[in-house]
């Protein structure tokens, strides 16, 4: 039932986008998880919510295919955070991700402008 | 190569599986804690704000489920959930589970090991360089190949330069072999030319191996290379044999090598005990094997256009040899064609002789292959009727969102399992099986047992087409049911479906088993008609020796042949004992050819079988003498020449006269027949009597070597070595080779008939008891169906025999199908068998009638135990269940 609340808060993210919108986010350098689920809010405004659990086995997808590392760092006295980094492989990826959804995007754009 | 990385990374997940749940756990839990703090830190108090958090990341343990799948195989996942599903649902069954992998593994493994025996013998690539281009020269007349060419063929294809890399020739004889102070020795020599061991690519163990120097002229005492086995056995592997001096037929050779344990040769079937070259004055005349490898991308058929000029040239090169022969039989031998045959799994020998010319391998592959379909019918019946029994379980996992596939899957899991497992123990019923088979087929053959790749995947192949031959189609029709209805209606009327595919497996197993009893029976019959035939002669108690006189000169041979028969006479516990040039039981005699003069007429002539044999051999054999005399001292080597025929001789030629008196010759001179004996077997068991005609060793150029036959009162065996003492003291230098008694011969002879019965009749009671089994599955599950209805008669007043006649109605119906199927494919099936049989047809009407018999009361009686448990229900029991 708590995600009924949050829709009314902000969209989910598109299907099949929040793989994209991982890699994006990590071109910009290396994070966390937690770090990535608020960039991703940040940068959107708070439009796109990522469903936080979701983040996890992208990641691992994503792990397992190449497209990023991933390493400990300490984060605090007692904590470690797991830090992922893109690789060229995913820097690749992420270029054909986008360059495949943005014609997506506007090719949906023009048929459902008014005319 | 992504691909590659990505499972490189994948197994490294499998292995690390602990860490990475850790890991992900350390992680999701850091998450949660950096979200709480921040929901702290807006002013949430320290539950409230964990809790939120919490919410905001969603199941745990979904997402932890979620991640391990990208880390595992899902397919492996499911194939050892299956597997180890199927290992439960199977150890509940033991019965089914056993009663299938002993049929499976019994199946399975003569099938493999027929084909292990026949990769051996057919396939296996000679382990030789080049085998690939190995090919075999082979003359061939209208009827017949022959691989024995004139060595002159050999000389003319050494010139070819065109098509043929190098060509060998090698030829295979008994030689006597003597070294140092040791008891002579039969040994079995092949003389190779120089470029036999150079083509090969082989080298000798220790020392060298014959080289094409050993050849020329003037090379000095020729040279021999022993094999393994006789260089163990007769010098106990000792290295200093190398350079020693041996006699070979009493020529002088050194032994200048040993070759290694596992060389044979270019003919699997062939063992020889040592190598040598070809004596300097081999003529043109002489015999060879002739082979050679094809120049790199020639082919057979050009190879055959190319050398044919050579070959013809060869045949006419001899032409000097073929003056004496009869203008037919030389034309004959001019106009045969060269045929060249590939040779690369070794010479056509065992191909021909299991193969081609013979129907023994084809018989036991059908017999096997008979064996595993009867198997599998057997097991798709029972594994039928186990998922009628499981009904309610598939239909419970299908309505509960199974899908149809992962079901199909896990089923035929469950039959490759059994399968498998069938497999396995068949590969070790193979490692048997097939020495056995071979045991039965050839004799002294060095035949490289090991399993191999091939076998493996043979066995592996046949495993899971068997799975699928009998799991497939019970594991659609068990999961195609609607779930709905399953768990609703009661059983049988989803059990009802089943019934006319299970009819007609049943109908299929009972048969082929029809055809395997057939078949055993017919073997069974012809073996006993074998060993009960009249040979003529008296089998028990004789003993056979092949004796050869160390004597050169002529006269001391005499001697000895005398002085040897004279001694036997005298030895205590001998019966009898007398000379023949050819054994009993041997090659049959020798041919000659007879004329008989005809008042007033040209003579007639014929081809018979004769036999040089000394005093005393037909009483020592047990020939009846019918008229005359056999035989004596009296019949001199100056007296006048006399002869003994038999009665097919007799009739044959004689008609109804006396034969005693007349005369007959061939071309050394006329001959009186003095005496008349009894037809007796001479060759195989097999054989009907031929024309035989008999003269005295006496009057016989006097040969080196003879069979010794004697009589003995008690067990042969065990007087052969005081025989064998008693001969070294008047010859010590005397070869005495191949002791054996009569009934030892004729057994070796009849190998292959008892292999077929043994073998059929292992076979089909195997069948018979897989169809015992599956019709008692059919007829329980049956009267289970119909428990209710026979109630609701026995109610009504019917009687046990009214009840029993119903359901056995059914078992009859189905034997009787079985057995009208049954008899036509036996009939044309056993046509086959036809050249194997003595003393009965294929169709024998006896062994159809017997077999079908056979197989009726075994399945009625099978049928009849659950059906009799059918007369006990009690009809308010049956009636209450409704």
């Amino acid at each position: 039932m708590h995600s009924l609340a949050m829709q009314s808060l902000a969209a989910d993210v598109l299907p099949g986008t929040l793989q994209m919108l991982i890699l994006q986010t990590l071109s910009r350098g290396p994070l966390h998880g937690y770090a990535i689920a608020q960039q991703i809010k940040l940068t959107s405004q708070d439009e796109l919510q990522v469903e936080e659990g979701s983040l996890y086995p992208a990641l691992q997808r994503i792990l397992l295919k190449g497209w990023v590392t991933a390493e400990w760092v300490q984060a605090g006295p007692k904590r470690r955070a797991r830090v992922y980094r893109l690789t060229p492989a995913g820097r690749k990826q992420l270029a054909e991700e986008v360059s495949a959804f943005t014609r997506v995007m506007q090719a949906t754009f023009r048929v459902i402008q008014p005319v | 190569m992504e691909w590659l990385h990505q499972l490189h990374r994948r197994l490294s997940f499998l292995f690390r599986r602990d860490r990475l749940d850790h890991d992900l756990d350390e992680e999701m839990q850091f998450h949660l804690e950096m979200q709480a703090e921040e929901n702290q830190e807006s002013g949430m108090p320290a539950d409230e704000a964990r809790y939120a958090a919490r919410r905001r990341f969603g199941n745990a343990r979904l997402i932890r489920e979620t991640c391990r799948d990208f880390w595992n195989f899902p397919v492996l996942e499911f194939l050892w959930q299956d597997l180890r599903y199927s290992v439960r649902a199977l150890a509940k069954v033991r019965a089914f589970s056993t009663i299938a992998v002993v049929s499976l593994a019994l199946g399975i493994g003569a099938n493999t090991a027929l084909f292990s025996l026949m990769n051996i013998m057919l396939l296996r690539a000679l382990p030789v360089k080049n085998a690939q281009r190995l090919v075999e020269f082979v003359r061939a007349d209208g009827s017949s190949m022959m691989t024995n060419l004139p060595y002159s063929v050999f000389a003319y294809f050494r010139q070819d330069r065109a098509v043929l890399e190098d060509v060998f020739a090698v030829y295979g004889s008994d030689a006597v072999f003597r070294a140092g102070g040791a008891a002579p020795e039969k040994v079995y020599c092949h003389l190779v030319s120089g470029s036999f061991f150079p083509a090969l690519g082989v080298n000798a163990l220790i020392g060298r191996t014959v080289v094409p120097e050993d050849e020329r002229p003037g090379a000095g005492s020729r040279v021999a290379v022993l094999s393994y086995g006789f260089w163990a056995r007769r010098f106990g592997r000792d290295p200093s044999i190398i350079g020693a001096a041996a006699r070979v037929d009493g020529e002088l050779f050194t032994v200048v090598g040993v070759m290694p344990r596992e060389f044979f040769g270019v003919d699997r079937s062939e063992s020889p005990d040592l190598w040598a070259p070809f004596a300097v004055n081999t003529t043109p005349g002489d015999q060879a094997w002739v082979l050679g490898h094809l120049k790199a991308g020639v082919s057979v058929p050009q190879a055959r256009t190319a050398l044919d000029p050579l070959f013809r040239h060869a045949l006419e090169s001899l032409s000097s040899e073929l003056q004496k022969w009869p203008q037919r039989d030389r034309e004959a031998f001019l106009a045969q064609k060269l045929l060249v045959n590939r040779a690369s799994n070794g010479t056509a020998g065992l191909r021909w002789t299991y193969w081609e010319c013979s129907n023994t391998l084809k018989i036991l592959m059908s017999l096997t292959g008979l064996v595993l379909l009867v198997a599998c019918a057997n097991l798709a019946n029972l594994v039928m009727a186990r998922s009628v029994a499981r009904s309610r379980e598939i239909g419970i996992r299908l309505a509960i969102g199974a899908g149809r596939w992962r079901l199909v899957r896990q089923l035929l899991t469950e039959n490759l399992l059994l399968s498998l497992a069938g497999g396995a123990l068949g590969l070790l019923v193979a490692g048997w099986g097939h020495r056995l088979m071979l045991g039965f087929l050839v004799h002294t053959v060095a035949l490289d047992f090991r399993l191999d790749y091939r076998v493996l995947g043979f066995g592996l192949a046949l495993s899971i087409v068997t799975a699928l031959l009998f799991g497939l189609v019970p594991a659609l029709h068990a999961t195609c049911a609607d779930p709905a209805a399953v768990i609703h209606a009661e059983p049988p009327q989803r059990g009802a479906s089943n019934i006319p595919l299970a009819k007609a497996l049943l109908v299929t197993q009972v048969g082929l088993s029809l055809v395997l009893l057939v078949g055993a029976g017919l073997f069974a019959r012809s073996l006993r008609n074998l060993g009960a035939v009249d040979l003529g002669l008296a089998r028990e108690s004789l003993l056979l020796m092949n004796v050869h006189a160390s004597g050169d000169r002529l006269q001391q041979r005499q001697q000895f042949w005398v002085r040897l028969t004279e001694t036997m006479w005298g030895l205590p516990g001998v019966q009898g004992a007398a000379l023949a040039g050819d054994a009993v039981f041997g090659n049959g005699g020798w041919n000659k050819t007879i004329w008989f003069p005809r008042a007033g007429r040209p003579a007639e002539s014929a081809q018979i079988a004769y036999d040089p044999v000394g005093p005393g051999f037909f009483a020592t054999v047990g020939i009846p003498v019918l008229l005359g005399r056999e035989f004596g001292e009296q019949d001199r080597e100056n007296g006048p020449k006399v002869a003994v025929i038999n009665q097919s001789f007799a009739r044959r030629f004689f008609g109804n006269e006396s034969p005693i008196g007349k005369r007959v010759g061939d071309t050394v001179g006329q001959y009186e027949i003095v005496g008349l004996v009894g037809d007796a077997k001479y060759g195989t068991v097999r054989e009907q009597n031929e024309p035989m005609i008999f003269q005295p060793v006496s009057q016989e150029p006097v040969s080196a070597s003879y069979v010794l036959h004697v009589r003995t009162g008690s067990e042969p065996a065990r007087l052969a070595p005081s025989i064998v003492r008693q001969i070294r003291t008047i010859d010590r230098e005397c070869l005495i080779t191949d002791i054996r008694t009569l009934p030892e011969v004729i057994r070796s002879q009849l190998l292959q008939d008892r292999m077929f019965a043994t073998l059929a009749g292992f076979f089909a009671f195997l069948a018979l008891a897989l169809g015992c089994i599956g019709i008692y599955g059919v007829v329980a599950y049956r009267v289970a169906h119909r428990t209710a209805e026979v109630g609701v008669r026995m109610a009504l007043g019917a009687q046990c025999a009214d009840v029993l006649r119903l359901i056995m109605r059914e078992t009859v119906m189905l034997l009787l199908c079985g057995v009208l199927i049954g008899t036509p494919l036996a009939i044309a099936a056993t046509r086959l068998l036809k050249s194997l049989l003595f003393g009965l047809e294929p169709q024998d009407p006896v062994t159809i009638t017997g077999a079908t018999v056979t197989l009726i009361a075994t399945g009625v009686l099978a049928g009849f135990l659950p059906a009799r448990r059918a007369t006990h229900i009690d009809p308010v029991a049956a009636l209450r269940c409704e």
